[in-house]
């Protein structure tokens, strides 16, 4: 299969008009102000936004949620709903303002001259209809072709986009595509008229991270061999930097920063850049104790701004910043920065919290006997052992015999993608899902079959923190009432006491304790997050499964989130089950890490080992997809998967139908043998473990660290 | 709000704490409409210009004007004095049957939504028998059994209703027992009984209450057809559905008969239907009284 070197758009344009006249830009917004307005009273979504893209190029605009950048793509798209309205400002497209059109006359660029992509591909497809038919909508609306004509189309735009077999795709429905393929229709479809400018709102953001890699790659070949320009939506800064020449960063509705993305992410100039950089969970910046993380929540403005937007949120805020508004300061080669101290604080970074103190490794070890003990647990869903044949089913096997262990005190990542059985294994270890084989011993006892018999104190000592902090909190109880209970059940009967208790508990992670009187709703996110853990805490647990406890949170709250977990583990003696997609936050946090493809385990050790070969070549190839940013150092030519299904249960090896390195037969016909070395290292895998040795590190720079 | 370890405080301003949610327009304009109904339920026999049952062949069939607001109806009798008089046993008829089907239809529906399985199977396919008899068929049987009397019809009613308050709960619950605070009570050690009424039962409410809302206006309408077909109320006595379904001979040569029961039908459906409307806004913890 493929290891391509990483297809960069040749010769960004801004560079390359510096002796040419400047092109005029194909998009151009200017003072643009949206608000949406309610009942309730209005709020800005965008102030004075204002930015060019060339033709051509490819411009990223960052920030976390509520910062407006889909709000922005969307006035653009003319799709504004829910009380959107654009107040002022025009939208430049090739030299006409989109507000000035008609209604029919928007109606006839969108989709032909303006195309879009968004983020979740699973509800962007028509259920009921088939991939093919939806292609050649637009081709049928916009460019007048027959439905003859365009099924031919349809066959050559979906080969464009990197599907082998177009005529079999095009008569597929959605549901039988993977979510990688998915994507890959709709940048058919939106390729479909040829546009000249494209909006990808978050194009990636619901991919696994292997075949995210794959659709960036194949957005800036296309970007690149089209002459396209794009609008690219983003809050992931390593993404952006792969694909965009060009970088606004938005906060608060507010363009805070617009520079080349080179400059941007190496040389952040505005202090919300800097902090949204450092941020970042990097596998390059070793285990420290906290990462940095940028304190509060987006401002919400209801009018023009009075001061600094991001002044509450800034370390380097002082008296005038929160007097006056700021101005954009704009240099000569078009780079702007809204903040008067800009030049004052160049090559001031944003402030590290506790730097360079690194957890000590012996703290991680197992100090005894391991708490939770998973012994070759398998589970397999939807399998009936009737006794009557024609009811008999084989199910789907979600976890294959599965073994590990969890110290006391120790963190233990768990990666893998989507349906890599990474939330089975979690929900069997807390007895929420009976294993189909095997055992789970916590603290030595069987744990299902006690809570089975109604031991609900040993239960109360496995805990759960949810990836949706929405979902996990009833929104009909307030925060003091979803924290109580626990205690209650743990036979605490002052009331006074246990409110103490929950104040007490409020504060340990980090919220006013007058919070217990909320109700779910009227919290962020992120404060949400942190009452999952308070929640999970009340019942004094030992053991945490935290299942992509991060993953829905803006990079500057899930820094403050994962610098909490590790706080409380450090202070409690927590034992952690981290589950995650991302490599990247694990090695941060886990002391050891289990690489799960397909409901088996190909790869275990400390995470320091994990990290640096030999690999697993599932995790090579996970860590190559790693998005990184240019100051992280040169990129590393990434290993692109196939989009396949795994194909957990089988006779061979989960990982044979995507593994760049298949061997042959033997891959697809028995199962892989485990190499272990003495420091808990073990990889499963047919290629001899001097052969894996031998690959070139993803991250040279890790190689001379010392294995924890 | 902040969402801060308190590296530096950020001066944000707290949103004002728990806000006493104010009272849905629509709560107050089903409750205005329903006030003038519910006085004549309560004193209809004392305010009526007529009583209810007095015949009067010399004023048959007359319409409205001063000596009689509404007209009479085939046999003289004062269409306005028997609405005000109806309106208990009609409100009555609603009200009743459709509690009667939440009783009997939201333990059911957590039970089969919560158990699933055998269980569940067991209760939705005895819904489906009891679904497939149609209404007034099972009026029938119920009342062809026994002397007609109201509480029957009652009875009646709320049996036929309680498969669809059956369905609605189980599906909300289905979809309630897939959330995250679910699995959370189970970690904590929550009991089936906890789960089902303190975790489940209040997020059911708000969906339940514009249903039976619904139901509460269907109830006073299969009422009037049961008593149609005699196994209602009885004449002479005054009844909303009744009259309507008595009047229908008359429709052509007087219209009035029906229009007075049937505006006083019409403001009850609106006034419950807001009133649903208005109870599900005030028991969501989201609303602020922007409505």
């Amino acid at each position: 299969m493929m290891t391509a070197p990483q297809a960069r758009p040749a010769v960004p344009p801004v560079t390359a008009a510096a002796s040419a006249p400047e092109p005029a830009p194909l998009l151009d917004v200017r003072g643009l102000t949206i608000s949406y307005g309610n009942a309730r009273g209005t709020l800005r979504a965008a102030s004075d936004v204002g930015f060019a893209i060339r033709p051509g190029e490819v411009m990223g605009l960052v920030g976390e949620s509520g910062s407006g950048k889909s709000t922005i793509a969307m006035a653009i798209l003319d799709l504004l709903g829910g009380g959107g309205r654009v107040e002022s400002g025009e939208i430049l497209f090739d030299g006409t303002d989109l507000r000035r059109l008609s209604a029919p006359e928007r109606r006839a660029l969108r989709g032909d001259r303006i195309a879009a992509v968004f983020q979740d591909p699973f509800t962007s497809l028509n259920p009921a209809l088939t991939v093919g038919r939806q292609i050649a909508e637009p081709l049928i609306q916009h460019k007048g072709f027959s439905p003859r004509q365009a099924a031919a189309r349809v066959q050559d735009l979906l080969s464009e986009v990197g599907i082998r077999d177009p005529r079999r795709v095009a008569a597929a429905y959605p549901h039988e595509l993977s979510g990688g393929m998915q994507q890959r229709a709709l940048i058919a479809t939106a390729l479909g008229c040829e546009p000249k400018l494209l909006i990808l709102d978050e194009p990636t953001t619901a991919l696994d991270v292997t075949v995210e890699a794959r659709i960036i790659d194949l957005l800036a070949k296309l970007c690149d061999s089209h002459r396209l320009s794009a609008l690219f939506v983003s809050h992931n800064l390593g993404i952006v930097n792969r694909i965009c020449q060009t970088v606004t960063v938005l906060y608060g509705g507010l363009v805070v920063e617009t520079g080349p993305t080179g400059r941007v992410l190496s040389r952040p100039a505005h202090p919300y850049s800097k902090g949204l950089v450092a941020a970042l969970p990097r596998i390059t910046a070793g285990r420290r104790h906290r990462l940095p993380s940028i304190p509060g929540t987006v401002a919400k403005l209801s009018g023009p701004p009075a001061a600094c937007v991001f002044a509450p949120r800034c370390p380097f805020a002082e008296e005038a910043c929160r007097s006056r508004p700021q101005a954009m300061l704009t240099d000569a080669a078009g780079d702007g920065v809204r903040c008067w101290k800009a030049d004052a604080l160049a090559g001031i970074p944003w402030p590290d919290e506790d730097a360079g103190i690194a957890r000590d490794p012996k703290k991680a070890q197992p100090r005894s006997a391991p708490l939770v003990e998973v012994d070759h647990l398998r589970k397999i869903y939807g399998a009936n052992r009737s006794i009557l044949p024609w009811l008999r089913r084989a199910g789907t096997v979600a976890v294959e015999d599965v073994s590990f262990t969890v110290g006391r005190g120790e963190v233990v990542g768990v990666v893998g993608e989507s349906g890599s059985g990474k939330s089975t294994i979690g929900r069997a270890l807390l007895a929420l899902t009976e294993p189909s084989a095997g055992t789970v011993l916590f603290d030595g006892a069987d744990l299902t079959r006690r809570v089975r018999q109604g031991d609900q104190d040993l239960r109360r000592r496995a805990q759960l923190v949810f990836q949706n902090s929405a979902a996990s909190l009833n929104p009909r109880k307030t925060v003091g009432d979803a924290m109580d209970r626990p205690l209650v059940l743990a036979g605490r009967a002052d009331a006074e006491e246990r409110r103490k208790t929950v104040a007490g508990l409020l504060t340990r992670v980090g919220l006013p304790s007058a919070y217990a009187d909320r109700y779910p709703h009227e919290l962020s996110g992120g404060e949400r997050q942190r009452v999952n853990i308070a929640r999970a805490l009340a019942t004094d647990p030992d053991f945490v499964v935290c299942d992509e406890a991060v993953s829905a949170l803006d990079v500057s709250v899930q820094a403050n989130i994962l610098n909490l977990l590790a706080e409380l583990r450090d202070e409690m003696g927590l034992s952690y089950l981290f589950i995650t997609h991302d490599i990247a936050v694990v090695s941060h946090i886990a002391d050891r890490v289990l690489v799960v493809y397909g409901g088996t385990i190909c790869e275990e050790g400390p995470t320091g080992r994990v990290l640096r070969p030999p690999y697993h070549p599932y995790t090579e190839a996970l860590l190559s997809a790693v998005p990184r940013l240019a100051e992280d150092g040169q990129e590393t030519p990434r290993i692109l998967l196939e989009d396949a299904a795994p194909t957990p249960g089988g006779q061979g090896c989960a990982f044979a139908a995507r593994c760049p390195r298949k061997l042959g037969a033997v891959c697809d016909e028995q199962a892989p043998p485990v190499h272990r070395t003495d420091d808990g290292h073990r990889i499963a895998c047919h290629i001899p473990l001097a052969t894996l040795a031998e690959r070139a590190a993803v991250f040279p720079e890790l190689a001379g660290d010392a294995p924890h | 709000m902040t969402d801060a370890t308190p590296v530096r405080p950020a001066p944000v301003q707290l949103a004002p704490r728990r806000r006493l949610p104010s009272l849905p327009v629509s709560l107050i304009v089903g409750l205005v409409l329903l006030a003038p109904l519910l006085v004549a339920a309560v004193a209809g026999s004392w305010i009526a210009p007529y009583p209810y049952d007095e015949m009067n062949i010399m004023s048959r069939l007359q319409p409205p004007g001063a000596e009689f607001w509404f007209g009479t109806d085939e046999f003289g009798r004062d269409v306005f004095s028997r609405t005000l008089v109806g309106t208990g046993s009609s409100l009555v008829m609603g009200v009743a049957a459709t509690a009667l089907s939440l009783l009997a239809g939201v333990p059911l529906g957590l039970i089969a939504g919560y158990k699933g399985g055998r269980i569940g199977e067991a209760i939705m396919r005895a819904m489906d028998v009891l679904m497939s008899f149609p209404p007034i068929l099972l009026g029938i049987l119920v009342l062809a059994v026994t002397q007609p009397a109201q509480w029957k019809a009652i009875v009646a009613i709320g049996i036929v209703y309680v498969p669809q308050v059956v369905r609605l709960t189980r599906a909300i619950t289905l979809e309630l027992m897939q959330e995250e605070f679910i699995t959370a009570a189970r970690l904590r050690g929550e009991n089936a009984a906890y789960i089902l009424f303190h975790e489940i039962l209040p997020n059911i409410w708000p969906p339940l209450a514009v249903e039976a809302s619904l139901r509460v206006v269907f109830a006073i309408l299969l009422g009037a057809s049961l008593s149609f077909i005699g196994m209602g109320a009885q004449p002479p006595s005054s009844d909303w559905g009744l009259m309507i379904s008595e009047a229908r001979p008359f429709v052509e040569q007087a219209p009035w008969i029906a229009l007075c029961p049937g505006f006083a039908l019409a403001t009850a459906v609106i006034g419950i239907n807001l009133l649903g409307d208005g109870l599900r806004a005030l028991l969501d913890p989201r609303n602020t009284g922007a409505h």
